[in-house]
């Protein structure tokens, strides 16, 4: 469904990333996790077309990124930052123009609003929202056209845990129903919960995976990273 | 495209930029006229001369004010509204949800340039409407044939400068700045102003349609209407590539 290939996207002044190489299958949930600034955002950016690789290629649902049809884009589902929302307009009408820009059915926006528990501010102008309703308003947005690839950044911000348990079960249940998902996240005990595999960043490369069925995750995370920085570093002695 | 279209319209007739602006144009322009015509009605000599063509009472002197009025407030009203509906997407941040849909972003900027026409050319004609009950209202008598010909030149200058309005679109989207858009939208009036007192004439795309509107059609000739008609098409085609190959890289 999304696959990477050697693909480098450098900014001016060198940050960006570099050499990223990987896949999410249909029916797998696939984490990324690193520090801020480790590149996690830039990698979804090239998934969804935001910005375009410089080196190597980028696949979504098995076409290169400058050939993606209008049939494809349609099942693919992404929140990225900040929702595709407006503030002028209520939570329903939302999901209505989200539904009409995925070419899905404006009849499933009931469907949705109760399944993200949205019913008690149906008629509420986006603006008005708490930061964990709008955040609610944007998964429902990326999810209500059941797509087959789904590329989450951060998907659990301002969320309470009420809603988290809500995000972990929408989840699960769309991959099992074959859908590849792509989420970053912060929290490792939450990715632990849910990811089929956790992909590590840092400094703009993936650098291996975690193992999840390890005791302390935390622990093991920021020790890949320190030595990924000692490598980095050593390599910049010798040059 | 229909389904973006619906997007766009939802978007803008849910607006308070778009109900501002609207009611800018079509109440502010006649109750500026409204003004005008009583200070002039009240015999204030400095009133009338300030107002030039549009200092007597009647038909042609209403005409001549909403035509000069309408130079103006058409493109400031109609800039706001475009620097909105693109600049609005960078500001908000709601461009990173433009991304990955099937219609594509050359489609989603086309939608906003056809909403946007749409609803300026409505505007327009309700302002030329809104002269006319004006008229009415002061009893200057039914219409000759020569006050509809400036109530329709009336309505074409307004068409025009929703054509002339365009670049704006490009600006904000290059700029990706709200603000910066409307900046341009001040620049084009001012560049408007400054071709028209510089004598610039027809041949200034900007200052065209409002010499051709207060001229009665004379001093412009259907050459130099042909290069303001340029104008939207050129910067709608520019919109429309930049949003298609736009990037999220700054």
């Amino acid at each position: 469904m999304l696959a990477f290939k050697n693909v480098t996207r450098l900014f001016r002044g060198g940050a960006g990333v570099t050499d990223l190489t990987f896949t999410v299958e249909p029916g797998e949930i696939v984490a990324l996790i690193g520090l801020n600034g480790a590149g996690k955002t830039t990698l979804m950016r090239l998934a969804l077309g935001m910005l375009r690789p410089q080196q190597g290629s980028v696949r979504i649902v098995g076409h290169l990124l400058d050939a993606v049809t209008p049939e494809a884009w349609a099942q693919v589902g992404a929140l990225i930052e900040v929702p595709l929302a407006y503030p002028e307009l209520t939570v329903r009408k939302n999901l209505h123009i989200a539904c009409l820009l995925h070419e899905a059915d404006p009849s499933r926006v009931q469907e949705s609003l109760t399944a993200w528990r949205l019913d008690p501010v149906d008629d509420r102008r986006f603006r008005r929202l708490s930061l964990g309703n709008r955040q609610r308003v944007g998964l429902a947005v990326a999810m209500q056209h059941d797509p087959q690839l789904i590329v989450l950044d951060e998907p659990s911000n301002a969320l309470d845990p009420a809603s988290v348990i809500l995000l972990r079960e929408q989840l699960i249940r769309r991959a099992q129903d074959g859908a590849a998902i792509l989420v970053s996240s912060h929290h490792l005990d939450e990715v632990a919960r849910i990811a089929d595999r956790v992909l590590l960043m840092n400094g703009g490369r993936l650098i291996g995976e975690l193992d999840i069925t390890g005791q302390d995750l935390e622990r093991t995370f920021f020790e890949r990273i320190r030595q990924d920085d000692e490598q980095r570093d050593d390599v910049e002695v010798v040059r | 495209m229909r389904a973006v279209i619906r997007v766009e319209t939802l978007k803008l007739t849910h607006s308070l930029v778009g109900a501002i602006a609207t009611l800018a144009v079509i109440v502010g322009t006649p109750a500026l006229l409204g003004g005008i015509t009583a200070g002039v009605a009240g015999g204030n000599p400095d009133v009338i001369e300030k107002a030039g063509p549009a200092g007597t009472l009647g038909w042609n002197g209403l005409l001549a004010g909403a035509t000069q009025i309408t130079a103006v407030v058409s493109i400031l009203g109609f800039g706001i509204v475009l620097a909105w509906m693109f600049g609005r997407e960078f500001v908000e941040g709601t461009i990173t949800g433009l991304f990955a849909l099937p219609p594509g972003r050359a489609k989603i900027a086309l939608a906003k340039l056809t909403v946007y026409t749409l609803w300026a050319i409505i505007v327009s004609f309700a302002l030329t409407l809104g002269v006319l009950i004006l008229g009415l209202a002061f009893s200057y008598g039914l219409p000759r044939a020569g006050d509809w010909a400036a109530l329709g030149r009336l309505f074409i200058l307004g068409v025009l400068s929703t054509g002339l309005a365009v670049p704006i679109a490009w600006f904000a989207t290059l700029a990706r700045s709200l603000l910066a858009a409307v900046g341009c939208t001040i620049a084009l009036v001012v560049t408007a102003q400054v071709g028209a007192l510089a004598g610039a004439g027809g041949w200034m795309p900007f200052a065209a349609p409002a010499l051709w509107a207060m001229s009665n059609g004379t001093a412009v000739t259907a050459a130099q209407l042909g290069v303001t008609l340029a104008i939207p098409l050129v910067f709608a085609i520019l919109s429309c590539a930049a949003w298609s190959r736009l990037q999220l890289d700054r």
